[in-house]
C-alpha cells in the first residue's frame, strides 16, 4: 500500500527526518510511537505530502511512485483520509455538511447520494443523531469521530491519523478508539500516531518506534513492548508506560 | 433651534435629492472596491513575487496619499489626457481608496483562518482554489464583516469629498445653499444630519448581519 524510500525532510538547518525506509501492507495497522519532536507527525504528513519531502526520496502509494511536483495530489489524496489532532472541521458547515463536502465537491456526487452516504458514515461513528449540528456545539471526542467520518465519505483505502485522541479530555479518549478499533476489525490500512499505548497494544499489527527522526525500532506490539532490542527504546517506553 | 428646523425644512428637496447622490457614490464605489480589494488581497498572499509586489505597490501609494488629492488628480490631474464626467471619477478614486484598505481587511481575514482548515480540505482531495472558495472565504468573510462595515462608514462619509468636483451630494448641497443663504451654522447642522442619520442606519444593518452570519455557524466564532 505504502512504500517509503530514504525520505528525508529538513526544516531549514533542522534534520527532522532522516534516512525513513517504511512498508505498509494492505490492510495492515502500524502504530508510530515516540517523543514529541521525534518527527512521527512529520512522517505522516508527508505520506500525504502535507509536508514535502527532501529531494532523493521516494514514496509510492498503491503501487505508484508519486513525484509531487508533476503528478496530480489532488488525486492521490482521495484515497488518502487524514484524521488531525486538532479535528480540523469546518466550523461553518454542519456536521452532514462537514462530512459530504468532498464527495459533493471532489467526486462530484449528486447531493441525494452524498447525503446517503454520509448518513451512513456518521451512523457508524454513532453521530447520526448530532447531524444537523455545528461542530463547535460537539464535545472534542464527539468532533473527532465527526472529522474520521469525514474522511471516510470519501472511501479511501489508507487512513492517517495524527495523534487522534492528543487534545481530548481523558473521559472522551475511547469514543475515538473504539471508532478507531471498528475500522481496524474491518481490515483499512491504517497508519496511526499516537501516545496511547494500549491502543498500540491491543490494535497494531506492527509498532514503530521513531526518535530523532530515525526508526529505532519495529516490530509486533508484544516484541517492542516486553523485549525492545534498543536501549533507546526501553528508555523511552519506561516513561511511557 | 427654529433657524435649524426653518433651514432643513427649506432644503428639504435638494438635500433628499442629494442623498440620494451620496448612496449612488457610495453604493458603486464600495461595490468596485470590495473586488479591487479581493482581488489585490489574493495577490498579496500569492506566492508570485510579481502578483505580490503589485499588491504591495498598490497599498502603499493608496495608502500613503490623501484621498483629496487622489480625487483631484482623476478628474483635473489627467483632464488633458481624458476628461471623466465628475461622478464617475468620484466613484473611482473612492473605489480605488477604499480597495486598499479592503484589500488589507481581507488579507488580514484570509491569514486569520486556522492553516489547519486549508490542510483538512486539501487532505480531502480539494484543489487550493475550491478549498479556497468552499472553505476558506466564507469563514473569512464572517470575520472580515465587522472592520468591513467600519470601513463603509469611513467610505460613506469620504464621499463628501466629493463635492469639490461638483457633484452635488450632501456636503455639496450644504457649501452651495450656505452661499447663498448665510446661514452656516445651521446648513452644515443639517448636512451633518444626514451623514449621521445614514451611518446610524447602515450601523444596524451590519449589526443585524453579524448577528445573522453567527447563528449561521451555532453562535460561536471558532
Amino acid at each position: 500500500m505504502i512504500k517509503i524510500r530514504n525520505l528525508n525532510k529538513h526544516f531549514g538547518a533542522l534534520h527532522v527526518l532522516k534516512d525513513i525506509d517504511l512498508d505498509v501492507k494492505n490492510r495492515e495497522v502500524v502504530v508510530i510511537i515516540g517523543a514529541s519532536g521525534s518527527g512521527k507527525s512529520t512522517l505522516l504528513r508527508c505520506i500525504n505530502f502535507l509536508e514535502m519531502m527532501d529531494d532523493g526520496g521516494k514514496i509510492n502509494v498503491m503501487g505508484k511512485n508519486i513525484n509531487p511536483k508533476l503528478d496530480d495530489l489532488n488525486l492521490v489524496r482521495q484515497n488518502v483520509g487524514m484524521v488531525f489532532q486538532h479535528f480540523n472541521l469546518f466550523p461553518h458547515k454542519t456536521v452532514l455538511e462537514n462530512v459530504i463536502e468532498a464527495p459533493l465537491y471532489v467526486k462530484k456526487m449528486n447531493h441525494q447520494e452524498a447525503r446517503k452516504v454520509g448518513l451512513e458514515i456518521l451512523d457508524k461513528v454513532g453521530m447520526l443523531c448530532k447531524a444537523d449540528c455545528y461542530p463547535l456545539q460537539l464535545s472534542g471526542g464527539q468532533q473527532q469521530r465527526v472529522a474520521i467520518a469525514r474522511a471516510l465519505a470519501m472511501n479511501p483505502t489508507i487512513m492517517l491519523f495524527d495523534e487522534p485522541t492528543s487534545a481530548l479530555d481523558p473521559e472522551l479518549v475511547n469514543e475515538v478508539l473504539q471508532v478507531m478499533k471498528e475500522l481496524a476489525r474491518e481490515g483499512m490500512t491504517m497508519v496511526v500516531v499516537t501516545h496511547e499505548m494500549g491502543f498500540a497494544k491491543e490494535v497494531a499489527d506492527r509498532v514503530i518506534y521513531i526518535d530523532e527522526g530515525r526508526i529505532v525500532e519495529e516490530g509486533k506490539p508484544e516484541q517492542v513492548f516486553e523485549c525492545p532490542s534498543q536501549q533507546r527504546t526501553e528508555s523511552f517506553l519506561a516513561k511511557v508506560i | 433651534m427654529v433657524n435649524i428646523y426653518q433651514i432643513f425644512i427649506q432644503n428639504i428637496t435638494a438635500f433628499l435629492e442629494a442623498t440620494v447622490i451620496t448612496l449612488k457614490l457610495t453604493s458603486i464605489s464600495l461595490l468596485l472596491a470590495m473586488f479591487i480589494g479581493l482581488v489585490i488581497a489574493f495577490f498579496k498572499i500569492s506566492k508570485n513575487r510579481i502578483l505580490y509586489s503589485i499588491a504591495q505597490l498598490y497599498i502603499t501609494v493608496i495608502r500613503g496619499t490623501p484621498l483629496i488629492v487622489q480625487l483631484m488628480f482623476l478628474y483635473f490631474g489627467i483632464i488633458k489626457i481624458v476628461v471623466l464626467p465628475a461622478f464617475w471619477a468620484g466613484t473611482l478614486a473612492l473605489a480605488i481608496h477604499a480597495g486598499a484598505y479592503i484589500a488589507e481587511i481581507f488579507r488580514g481575514a484570509i491569514q486569520s483562518i486556522n492553516p489547519g482548515q486549508m490542510e483538512a480540505a486539501r487532505s480531502l482531495g480539494m484543489s487550493r482554489s475550491l478549498a479556497m472558495k468552499r472553505i476558506i472565504m466564507p469563514q473569512a468573510f464572517k470575520r472580515a464583516v465587522p472592520s468591513l462595515g467600519n470601513q463603509f462608514i469611513i467610505g460613506l462619509k469620504d464621499s463628501s469629498l466629493v463635492a469639490y468636483l461638483g457633484v452635488p451630494e450632501i456636503y455639496g448641497t450644504a457649501l452651495y445653499e450656505q452661499a447663498s443663504n448665510f446661514m452656516p451654522f445651521e446648513t452644515y447642522m443639517v448636512a451633518g444630519m444626514y451623514y449621521l442619520v445614514l451611518v446610524i442606519i447602515f450601523t444596524y444593518l451590519v449589526s443585524k448581519l453579524e448577528l445573522k452570519l453567527d447563528v449561521e455557524d451555532g453562535g460561536r466564532v471558532s
